[in-house]
This record gives C-alpha cells, sequence and structure tokens, in this order.
C-alpha cells in the first residue's frame, strides 16, 4: 500500500523527467544518425566528426587546464573561508556565490574591456609604460574567463567539504607527529577528495561546453567545440552535425566525470552548491 | 480477570524472504501492562507496529474487541503510541505537540484546553505548555510523548522503548511513573523493552520472544523462577545451566551426583537442562561440599562479589557477599529448591557457560544484579 | 601559509569582484564605452526606466523564473517525499535520471530540449509557433528540478521516520501528515532547492537561448543579442540595479539566519513561535502575492487585444530613435495602435536562415539579402504578397525591379541596397596598402584584421580575390577560396558580424570587410575610420528587401509594416539612421545632404558596374561551403583519410568505456 503511493507520488515526475531529458536525447540521437535532406538513416554525420577531434581535444584540454588552476586557486580560499568564525564564513560564502548570481554574459564583456587592446588593463600599463600587450583572442584570455567564470563552482563544494571535517582528526594526526604540512597531505587533503572531485566536475563540465567565452575572449584561432555546435544550429543550420557533435560532447563529459569520480572514490556528485 | 482486548493470530512477518515474525499467537486483556521482551532483532517492535498498524503482516490476523482491524489505518485505529525517542514534532511547542491529535480530530478549543491541561498535569508537566521541546530534558521529553498519547484517550497505549534514552537513574523514576499513570488512567499499556529488569519490575504480564517466536508468556515471577527454557532461563537474570539427566521425579543427576529436586513429570531418563541461579548458591567448607572447585576469578560487583569457580572443567558463576580468594577450594551444597529443571530445547548448550567470563558482561545484568538486592 | 591563504582569498575576491565594479562604474559613466570614464551621471538610470522592452525583458525573466521555481518546488518536493519512500534499487534509478541535466552540459540540455519541441511541435503536430512561452517554461521547470530534489532529499533522510508515524498515530491521514509534519521539517530544504533554481533560472542564458523562439525572449537571452552589437550603457545600470538587489536580499537572508542561530543557542524558554509563524506568513503571503501577480500578468498579458507584429531584422538596420532621428517602429505602431511590433535581429542571412528552418519560430517579417531570398523562394519558406496593400510599392525604383532572385515582383519589396568594402583605420593602416582585397591578407596588420563570420561573404572576398564568379558552384574552385581563407587565419583577429562596431571604433582592430552602412555609421563614430570599395577587383551589390515568411501569422499587419517602410518619407528617415542606399523615389530628399551625398551610401553609376549580387546556390553547395568555412576556423583544420576515422573510432570507443565504466564492477560486486 505504501509503495504504491509512494509511486503514485513520484510517477508524474518520472514521466517529466523521462519526457524531456532522456526522450530529448533520444531525439538529438535520431538527427544525429539521419541526413540533413533526405531524413534517411546515415552514418555520415558521425564521421564527419573527425574534423572535430582536434577541437573537442583543445576544449578538453582548456577546461582541464582551468579545472586545475581553479583548484590550486580555489583550495587556499575555500581553506581560509572554513577556518573562520561561523559569521564571517556565512559572509564570505556569501560573498562567493553573489558573482554566480549575476548575469554572466556582462561579467565576461567586462573582462573585454579590461583585456581589450585599448582596455583598462593596457591603458594602466601604458602609465607604467609598457606597450599595449595583445591579450585578447589569445588562449590565455580564454583560460581566464573560464577561471573567473566557474571558480566559484570550485570554491563552494570544496568549503562545503573542508568544513565538514572534525577538528579532532587533526588533533589526532598531531598526536601522531604529523608536522602541519603532513596533516594537510595525509588528513586534510585526502578528506577533502570528494570536494576536489566535484569541484573539478562542476568546473571542468561547463567549461569545455562553453561558447560565449570563447567567442568574446578567443580569436579567431580559438573556436571550441561549444561554439562549432553552436554554429551548427545558429549559422550553418545543420542540426544533425550539430547532434552529432553534442553526443561526442556529450560522451567526454560523462567519460571525464566517471573518471574523477572514481578517482576519487565519489559516487554520489551531490557534494555540489547548496545554499 | 478481565476481558481480552487484542488478538493476534498466527501472525507471520517476512521482509525480502527473511522471517521476522513466525506465528505469532498472543492475546492482551483490557487494562492490562504487558511487556514484550527480547533481545535486539527477535521481532518485538515489528509486533508493536503491527499493533499500531505501521506495518501490514504478510498473514495473520489482527484482532480488536473480535474485529479484524489488519486493514485499519494507524490513524482510524483507538490505538496511541509512545516512539522510541520520542518523535515530538520539533516545530511544535509542548502545547501544540499535545495538542495534535486533538486538533486533527478537530474537537472544540475549549475541550483541547482543557484535556491539554488535565494531562500535562497527569504527566507533572504543568506549567511547561509553551515551552519548545528542543529545551526540554530527555525526562521531560518522555512525559510529553506520553501526554500527547494519552490525551486522546486510546484503548491501548503502544510504548516502544521509552526509557531507552534516558539514563539510569531517570529509568528507574520514569518506571515508577508510567506504572502509577497506568494504573491512574485505567487502560492497556503494550510496552516494549530489551531490559529484563524493566519488564519484571513493571508488567503483570512479560512475553519473552526470540527469532520472531514467543519463548515464554507468564507473570514476571514465573517467568524467572520457572524458565521454559536455556534462552528465557538466561535472558532472564543469570544461569548457569548444566546438562543432566532425570532419572525419576524429584531425582535429577548430573557431575556425576545425584540431587534432589522440586521438579517432576519428566520421562525416566530424560536428559534434561538443569539451571541453577548463581544467587542461590552458598559457600560450604569443601569437605561439607556436593561439589568441590576452584576459584579462578573474582569481581568486585559493589553489593556482592562475581565469583567464578572451576568445577571440573565447567565454570559457574556464583554471587555472593562472602569473599573467597582466587586460588582458594571451595564447596557448595544445592538445596532441591535452588535447582530447576527444563526439558531440552534448540537454546540447550548455547547458554549458561562462564568459561568465558568476563568483567565486562553487558550492563543488563548488572541492572538485574542491583535489582536483586 | 596561513598568511599566504588570506593574501590569496582578499587577491581571489579582488578577482572576483574587478569586473562588477567595472561594469557598475560603466553605469553612471557618460561615454559609451566601457573602458574610458568620461564623466559621472545617473541618466543611463533614467534611461532604463524609459525602456520599455528592456522592463519588458527583465519581467519576462522574472516571471518564468517566479513560475518554474514555485512548479518545481512543489512539484519537486513531492516527488522527493515518492523518491525518498521507494525501494533502494528503484530510487538509484531514479536518482540518476535526477543527475542527466545536472551533469549533461547546459548546451546539451538545450539543444535536446528544442529539438524534441520542434520535432514534435513542428513536425509531428504542426504547429507554427512550437517554441513559446510554454516550451520555455517546461524546460526550466526540467532543469530546475533537480536542484529541488537534491536538496530536498537529504533533509528527508535526515528526518526521523518516526515522526510520519507519530502524526498518523495521532490521527493524520498520510496527506495531512506530510502538510502538518514532513512539510516543516523538510523546510530548510525545501527553501534553499527553490533559492536555487531560483537564482540558476533568472541567470541561464545557454540552455533559454536554445528554446527560445521569436515571441517570448528572457533576459539573458536578448543580453546576448545586444552584447555582439555596440552596448547601450543603460544596460550597465540594469546590472548594477539587479547587484543591489541580489546583494541586499542575500544580507538579509544571512542576518535572519544568524539570528534564527543565535536564538536556539539560546535554548529559549519560551518558544517565540507567535512571531516566527508571523513571518512564515509573511513570507508565504509574499510568494502567493508573486506568483499570482505574475500568473495575472500572464493572462493579462495574453489577452491583450493588440496583434504581436513580429518583425526581424539585421542588427543595427532600422531607425531607432537614438541621436535624434526618428523612432520608426514607435512612429509605426502611433500610426497602428492595434499592432505591437515584437522586433527582434540576427546578425547574417545564414543565422536567420538557420532560425526559420530550425523552426519553432513564427515571424511575419524578415529583411533578408538577394541571394538568400532565392534560397527562401526556392525552399518554399516565403508567402506571395498581396500587393493591393502595398501602395507604396509604386514608389519603388524600376532598377529594384523584376530582379534575379524574385523576377516577377511576387515575393519581396526592397528595403536597402548597398556595397560590401573594406573600413580601415587610417592612423595605422598605410594609404600605400589599401589596393584591394588582399589588404586583408597583408601580415603588416597581422593580429589587426577582423574577417565576416558568414561563409558566402567570406566566399565572396576570396571568390573577388582569385577572379572566380562569385556564384560558382565548382567544388575545386570554392575549395581554392576554402584554401585562401585558410592563410588569412592566422592573420585574423576575430571573425564578427555586428560586433565590428566595438572593435573598429575602440581602435582594437584595423581593417575589416564589411556593409557600406554600417561601415558610414562607425565613420560617424570614430573619425579615423575610412572606407574602401575594390573597384578593379569586383564587390558584392547587395539589395535586403522585406518578405514575409511561410510561419506568419499576421500576413495583413506584415503587409501594412512594409508598405509603411516604403513610404518616401519614412524610408528617408530610416536611411539617416542606417546608412543605406534607399530603393524608394524620393526617399534620397528627405534624407540628410551629407548623407545624401556621400558615395559611400550612393557610389556612382561607373563604380556600381564593377559590383556583382550573389545569387541563388543549391543547398548542397550552401552546406559545403558552410562547412568549409567551419574547416577553415578549426584548429587541425580538415583531416580526410582513413587514419583521422581510426582515431575517430578509437576516441568514441575509449569514451563509451569511460562512460560505461560506473556500470560494470557493481555487477561484479553482486556476484
Amino acid at each position: 500500500m505504501k509503495k504504491n503511493k509512494s509511486l503514485l507520488l513520484s510517477a508524474p515526475y518520472i514521466l517529466w523527467m523521462l519526457l524531456f531529458t532522456l526522450i530529448p536525447l533520444g531525439v538529438m540521437g535520431y538527427y544525429a544518425f539521419t541526413d540533413p535532406d533526405t531524413g534517411r538513416f546515415t552514418f555520415s554525420n558521425i564521421t564527419d566528426l573527425s574534423a572535430y577531434l582536434p577541437t573537442l581535444g583543445i576544449s578538453a584540454w582548456y577546461s582541464l587546464l582551468s579545472a586545475v588552476i581553479c583548484l590550486i586557486l580555489g583550495y587556499p580560499v575555500a581553506y581560509f573561508i572554513a577556518h573562520r568564525k561561523p559569521v564571517t564564513q556565512k559572509i564570505l560564502y556569501m560573498l562567493v556565490m553573489l558573482p554566480m548570481c549575476m548575469s554572466f554574459l556582462l561579467r565576461t564583456l567586462a573582462w573585454v574591456g579590461i583585456l581589450e587592446t585599448n582596455g583598462i588593463l593596457n591603458n594602466l600599463l601604458g602609465l607604467v609604460g609598457i606597450g599595449p600587450v595583445e591579450m585578447i583572442g589569445t588562449s590565455g584570455a580564454v583560460i581566464l574567463g573560464m577561471v573567473y567564470n566557474y571558480l566559484p563552482y570550485m570554491i563552494l563544494p570544496l568549503y562545503a567539504i573542508i568544513v565538514k571535517i572534525d577538528g579532532r582528526l587533526i588533533e589526532a594526526a598531531e598526536d601522531l607527529g604529523c608536522n602541519s604540512r603532513q596533516v594537510f597531505t595525509r588528513v586534510v587533503f585526502p578528506l577533502s577528495m570528494p570536494g576536489i572531485i566535484s569541484g573539478l566536475t562542476m568546473v571542468f563540465v561547463p567549461a569545455v561546453s562553453t561558447f560565449y567565452i570563447s567567442q568574446k575572449l578567443g580569436g579567431a584561432e580559438t573556436m571550441l567545440i561549444g561554439d562549432v555546435i553552436e554554429k551548427q544550429f545558429k549559422t550553418s543550420h545543420n542540426p544533425n552535425l550539430g547532434a552529432a557533435l553534442s553526443l561526442l560532447l556529450m560522451l567526454l563529459v560523462l567519460g571525464c566525470t566517471n573518471m574523477m569520480s572514481r578517482f576519487g572514490g565519489d559516487e554520489d556528485g551531490e557534494g555540489g552548491v547548496v545554499v | 480477570m478481565s476481558k481480552e482486548l487484542i488478538r493476534l493470530q498466527n501472525l507471520t512477518m517476512e521482509f525480502d524472504g527473511e522471517k521476522v515474525l513466525d506465528g505469532i499467537n498472543l492475546y492482551f486483556n483490557d487494562k492490562e501492562f504487558l511487556t514484550l521482551l527480547g533481545p535486539s532483532g527477535c521481532g518485538k517492535t515489528t509486533t508493536l507496529r503491527i499493533i499500531g498498524g505501521f506495518q501490514n503482516p504478510t498473514s495473520g490476523d489482527v484482532l480488536f474487541d473480535g474485529k479484524r482491524i489488519n486493514d485499519v489505518p494507524p490513524y482510524e485505529r483507538q490505538i496511541n503510541t509512545v516512539f522510541q525517542r520520542y518523535a515530538l514534532f520539533p516545530h511544535l511547542d509542548v502545547y501544540d505537540n499535545i495538542a495534535f491529535g486533538l486538533k486533527v480530530a478537530k474537537l472544540p478549543k475549549d475541550e483541547i484546553h482543557q484535556r491539554v491541561h488535565e494531562i500535562l498535569e497527569v504527566v507533572g508537566l504543568k506549567g511547561y505548555d509553551h515551552r519548545s521541546v528542543d529545551s526540554l530534558s530527555g525526562g521531560q521529553q518522555q512525559r510529553v510523548a506520553i501526554a500527547r498519547a494519552l490525551v486522546n484517550r486510546p484503548k491501548v497505549l503502544l510504548l516502544d522503548e521509552p526509557l531507552a534514552a534516558l539514563d539510569l537513574r531517570l529509568r528507574k523514576d520514569m518506571q515508577n511513573e508510567l506504572k502509577r499513570i497506568q494504573q491512574a488512567m485505567g487502560i492497556t499499556f503494550i510496552y516494549v523493552t530489551h531490559d529484563q529488569e524493566e519488564a519484571l519490575s513493571m508488567s503483570d504480564t512479560v512475553v519473552v520472544m526470540d527469532k520472531g517466536r514467543i519463548q515464554q508468556v507468564g507473570r514476571p515471577e514465573d517467568i524467572y523462577n520457572e524458565p521454559k527454557n536455556a534462552f528465557v532461563a538466561d535472558f532472564i537474570g543469570e544461569s548457569n545451566i548444566l546438562d543432566g539427566i532425570m532419572l525419576a521425579d524429584y531425582k535429577v543427576k548430573f557431575f556425576g551426583r545425584t540431587f534432589k529436586c522440586l521438579d517432576a513429570g519428566f520421562a525416566p531418563n530424560e536428559p534434561v537442562d538443569v539451571v541453577i541461579r548463581p544467587e542461590d548458591i552458598d559457600f560450604v567448607p569443601p569437605e561439607e561440599g556436593h561439589l568441590v572447585g576452584t576459584v579462578t576469578s573474582v569481581t568486585f560487583k559493589g553489593l556482592n562479589y562475581d565469583i567464578i569457580v572451576d568445577f571440573k572443567g565447567f565454570k559457574w558463576l556464583i554471587q555472593t557477599t562472602d569473599f573467597q580468594g582466587v586460588g582458594s577450594t571451595v564447596g557448595i551444597r544445592l538445596n532441591p529448591e535452588d535447582i530447576h529443571i527444563m526439558h531440552k530445547s534448540a537454546y540447550s548448550g548455547l547458554f549458561g557457560d562462564y568459561s568465558s567470563y568476563s568483567a565486562e558482561y553487558d550492563e543488563l545484568t548488572e541492572d538485574a544484579a542491583d535489582e536483586e538486592e | 601559509m596561513k598568511k599566504t591563504s588570506r593574501v590569496l582569498t582578499i587577491l581571489m575576491f579582488v578577482f572576483l569582484y574587478i569586473p562588477m565594479l567595472v561594469l557598475i562604474v560603466a553605469s553612471f559613466n557618460t561615454g559609451k564605452d566601457l573602458t574610458h570614464m568620461e564623466g559621472f551621471t545617473f541618466s543611463q538610470y533614467k534611461e532604463l526606466f524609459n525602456d520599455e522592452d528592456l522592463l519588458t525583458l527583465l519581467g519576462n525573466s522574472l516571471l518564468i523564473s517566479l513560475l518554474s521555481t514555485a512548479i518545481a518546488t512543489a512539484f519537486g518536493t513531492f516527488a522527493a517525499v515518492g523518491i525518498h519512500n521507494m525501494r533502494s534499487k528503484m530510487r538509484k534509478l531514479v536518482m540518476n535520471l535526477t543527475n542527466i541535466p545536472m551533469t549533461n552540459p547546459d548546451i546539451v540540455t538545450g539543444i535536446s530540449l528544442s529539438l524534441l519541441f520542434v520535432f514534435v511541435g513542428t513536425g509531428m503536430l504542426h504547429q507554427r509557433e512550437s517554441l513559446n512561452f510554454w516550451t520555455l517554461l517546461v524546460a526550466h521547470i526540467t532543469f530546475s528540478l533537480p536542484y529541488v530534489i537534491l536538496n530536498v532529499m537529504p533533509k528527508l533522510r535526515q528526518m526521523n521516520p518516526a515522526l510520519q508515524d507519530a502524526a498518523m498515530d495521532l490521527g493524520c491521514t498520510p496527506l495531512q501528515s506530510f502538510f502538518k509534519v514532513t512539510i516543516h521539517e523538510i523546510m530548510p530544504g525545501v527553501i534553499s532547492g527553490a533559492i536555487m533554481a531560483f537564482t540558476m533560472s533568472l541567470d541561464d542564458f545557454v540552455i533559454s537561448y536554445f528554446v527560445t523562439g521569436s515571441g517570448f525572449s528572457t533576459l539573458p537571452v536578448e543580453i546576448y543579442s545586444y552584447t555582439k552589437k555596440p552596448m547601450s550603457p543603460k544596460i550597465y545600470a540594469m546590472f548594477t540595479l539587479l547587484f543591489l538587489l541580489i546583494f541586499a536580499l542575500m544580507i538579509t537572508m544571512n542576518i535572519l539566519q544568524i539570528q534564527g542561530e543565535k536564538r536556539k543557542d539560546k535554548k529559549r524558554k519560551t518558544a517565540d513561535s507567535h512571531g516566527k509563524k508571523v513571518f512564515r506568513r509573511v513570507c508565504a503571503a509574499v510568494c502567493c502575492v508573486a506568483i499570482l501577480s505574475t500568473a495575472g500578468l500572464l493572462i493579462f498579458g495574453t489577452r491583450s487585444d493588440k496583434v504581436t507584429l513580429n518583425v526581424m531584422n539585421w542588427g543595427q538596420n532600422i531607425a531607432d530613435g537614438t541621436d535624434e532621428t526618428l523612432d520608426i517602429i514607435q512612429e509605426f505602431e502611433k500610426r497602428h495602435p492595434n499592432i505591437r511590433v515584437n522586433y527582434t535581429t540576427y546578425d547574417s542571412n545564414e543565422s536567420l536562415y538557420a532560425k526559420l528552418s530550425g523552426g519553432g519560430l513564427s515571424v511575419d517579417v524578415i529583411i533578408p539579402s538577394d541571394y538568400m531570398i532565392a534560397r527562401l523562394i526556392q525552399e518554399d519558406m516565403l508567402q506571395k504578397l498581396d500587393f493591393s496593400n502595398i501602395p507604396n510599392y509604386e514608389y519603388v525604383q524600376q532598377t529594384f525591379k523584376n530582379t534575379d532572385y524574385d523576377p516577377l515582383n511576387e515575393y519581396s519589396v526592397p528595403y536597402t541596397w548597398g556595397t560590401v568594402g573594406i573600413i580601415y583605420n587610417t592612423k595605422f593602416v598605410d594609404p600605400e596598402d589599401v589596393t584591394g582585397w588582399e589588404l586583408l591578407w597583408n601580415e603588416k596588420y597581422k593580429g589587426k584584421i577582423l574577417m565576416f563570420d558568414n561563409s558566402r561573404d567570406a566566399f565572396g572576398i576570396a571568390q573577388y580575390m582569385l577572379g572566380y564568379d562569385v556564384n560558382t558552384e565548382d567544388p575545386q574552385e570554392l575549395a581554392e577560396c576554402a584554401k585562401l581563407l585558410k592563410e588569412q587565419n592566422p592573420l585574423v583577429r576575430q571573425y564578427v558580424m555586428d560586433q565590428i562596431y566595438a572593435a573598429m571604433e575602440g581602435e582594437n582592430a584595423w581593417v575589416a570587410p564589411y556593409y557600406a552602412g554600417d561601415c558610414m555609421m562607425m565613420m560617424d563614430a570614430n573619425p579615423n575610420l575610412a572606407f574602401y570599395l575594390p573597384e578593379n577587383q569586383g564587390f558584392n551589390l547587395f539589395i535586403d528587401a522585406m518578405c514575409v515568411p511561410t510561419c506568419a501569422k499576421n500576413k495583413t499587419e506584415a503587409e501594412l509594416f512594409i508598405n509603411f517602410l516604403c513610404d518616401p518619407e519614412i524610408s528617408g528617415a530610416n536611411m539617416d539612421y542606417i546608412c543605406y542606399g534607399s530603393p524608394i523615389e524620393g526617399a534620397r530628399d528627405y534624407m540628410e545632404e551629407y548623407l545624401a551625398e556621400s558615395d559611400v551610401i550612393y557610389p556612382s553609376e561607373e563604380v556600381l558596374k564593377n559590383g556583382t549580387s550573389y545569387g541563388y546556390l543549391p543547398a548542397e553547395v550552401s552546406r559545403s561551403m558552410d562547412e568549409q568555412f567551419m574547416a577553415v576556423r578549426l584548429v587541425g583544420g580538415s583531416t580526410e583519410g582513413s587514419g583521422s576515422t581510426a582515431i575517430l573510432i578509437g576516441t568514441i570507443v575509449l569514451l563509451l568505456a569511460f562512460a560505461a565504466l560506473p556500470f560494470l564492477p557493481k555487477r561484479k560486486k553482486k556476484k
């Protein structure tokens, strides 16, 4: 009796999710395997993908790099925040959250203003006598954009994990003869592994699929897989190739996240952001 | 004495193919204080939950006043429950917690007010109406939980290990309190516990359960004095259980000696379990003893000593106020009333040997020791 | 170590907040530019509050987020309770389903949803407008649901299950026990889930971008198209206000939380449940009012008896009232009070085509160029016009009638005409280098060259360079063009359309090919810029014309709008802003003299002789062109052959193996 009722409660939800997550993916698969003109079954979209592999590789490389940079930058920050007084923690946490709620389009655009040849940074550098440095259009700018946009996604899960580490464990480690570095490498770091994994995933996934950041901050040579997909739908109008590319991207993301969670032994990727 | 209120018929409960209850047949009388006693996993809580309506038995019937109530949902049964760890609603204060059931039943406000105040007085929490439940002590929360159930004037109150979370002293007070409330209200209490001392001190009837079966039903004294099998003997108090042979009525042989006893009605030469309670044994000088052994360990227990004596390789627990040094040779005498004979059962040989006795045996027995003084 | 992490934290906050500071400062800037502070002003805020379109978009965003949050929260909470009570195997399965939108990249979610909506709506139900408000709402609910579920589930797990039993024991039916007990226990999870869903939904761009049709759009989606064009600084003002609003909201939330905890710490003797109750009721009331009012707004909005005319035009291609020009749309609405114009933009013929053939939207007036009109006619995507509704057609000059793309004058009414040339910055570009299209291949200006971000215009330039026919279908010739463009790639700063304005006016790029009228506008803004038409090699001469696509819902009103734009006076006023040549007889007389006389806008007959028009190309040729143009910009370019196929297969197999990773060892464990 109870079982039936629980099914009754969640059945609409399951139906909804099937209808709007699984079936759309199925439709996408259908597009990926049909010819744009005749609508017949074909493998040609899939074989066409080979031209886009280097782009996929570059995208994965950039986003991996920015995920790692986010980790390096974000870890000390998360650690610092986690060891403040509760009230300070709350305020700092909020300050990390706040940028996530603001339009990321405009914030990225601000970076264009900062990094442009005649932008704010170059103006400042000009005052010191350093000639204008070309920053827009470089891969560095794209990675900077990714790091900037997704850094909070790294800090928040890290913080959530670090703040839960029992202080007595650190005392125990000290008691057993660890110096502060050993305490970190042997206790704190391994314990924060789930946070690291979910942070890396939360940076990697949006970064690898971005098209706006590369469009604004990138140049002629920094076309990412997200740009290619966006173009297939919004300018070239080849949704079939676009669907095939999306499947490839999805596979990449799934593979990478699985590998990462295996690496960290974290099964439920729920360590997400919780207000 | 009074009429039957609830009857369980052939109750069986299975979870994923595992039998949790196996053919339970039991009846509960009106205004009775009945305790389901057993170790964890024996099925006592499941039985209680079936009576409360939170679970449906795999087979068998629950009768209330002669009517089958298997399919009656909990909110339509005239039964209320005091849950383990109370399950007070944290978002409501004391008053609202207690008034919860009455409000659901849509009683008039005045009546709710009056009944809540009455019951607050019964449980001794007058003036606590608008305290938040978080701010109460364990014992006070316990009283709120009881009040919340009783205010609905159920015919039966189910109590699921209600005292488990309290410390020892508070538990004692609450035992008396519960008994008092039960008598004041004049309703049936069905009480679940793994604590034999609680069971013995409060109940009119004790039901000992293990492995989903009822092992023995009876008054507390009968259960203690006349355990039906090795399990009951061991679970209720401490027991030395020996293999013996019933030579004839009132004559039992163990350790190569024949003893007089008070039991009869066994087949000639039937193998039996012999129970000897540790507190029934008196030391005598070795030359006067029926049995002679060596003391292997002595533990001071405050009220008595727990002494382990080795009789021909079989170790007995003896509780006494006479000190005996380790290594000393002692003798014991067994009077006929100290010897209790049981039929062999599935539990024979599993209990009653203190070879691996250590001072850390569980606190249940400590409580039992306290009680016996 | 502690010191370094403190310094790092401060630096990190500086890093996070500097761009926002830049935007906030820009909102008080008298100048248009983000980078140069010219003076202090509040006028952007005034303009913002006068800008109905922006406020409508903000309202749309709020409406979608509030509705989707409310629905997702209620729906998700019930579902979470159901999932919580499931058997563990089933629960795991459902949680995997829940995680799909969380782990999938947004772009994949957006694309798959839009494909589904178009596939079902247009393909199966034959709806004109299958991407609309409701599909956007569905998309938002779908990606909000997991946030609610993932926030509620832990609270359910933490909850003492006996509480539900206790409620039932005390006479509650399961439903009553949910509302009287469970909901209070899981409330913190429900609230934090709702807050997350709301912020995610309010700020969502990627998914909305793909599932938005023509009729209903949200703020982030429109900001995206704004950020392509020269930005109007009132957006920064809006950003600043939103920043302050969210900041204030977060602060109050924190204060409430901290106070709540303090109260709990004190273990208050008497529960001030009264105050709490009042607070809760106020919260609930606010939520209800918000939801009801948005729902009311929605019903009100859709019930408006005005006809909504969806017009889709190039960016920067209609006079909008700035710089003392006539606001064409406002003027039209004034003359036809029963029509409301919903004006959206595209940045190339190709993206217009993608929007139309992608399906799911309904547009009444479009203004594509010649070759695209030919293609649209060929593919049955345009409607024949009823010229009795367009009496002003008589003003259209003879040269613009009976064109190649619409020989019988059935489908189109010309809007503008113009040329494609090179715009360059005289400060940096040596006049001797300005000899022809090869300027765009000049190594000297490496990194300062912009290029068209659409295949036809880019290939056109290569074709003029190589001397091929611009309408060639010869694969050999096209491949050579692609090769030429590939050679140009390392020199190119960015491939742009509307973004050219910011780059050229800000002097961040020096050389670019673009449409003459737009070049005129840029030259207006920055006097260092100059225009050059490579007469000797040939150049594109184009006509943009107004058409009514087959997906249009209001053809008569569309024709009314077309007729209005053919009025010589209106056309002249319009050209004053957009700086193109008008095909309307007499319009030139209404233009400002310096524009009417400009040889950029109206080149001499002599010059025009060297211009050629793009014609219709078959779909396969267009697609091949698109693909080759894409390959120009890809790393590694086009690598053909069996080797790359092998690598592809290898990659796919490897990724599949990793993707299947979690399913493999679990089976082993069970054995």
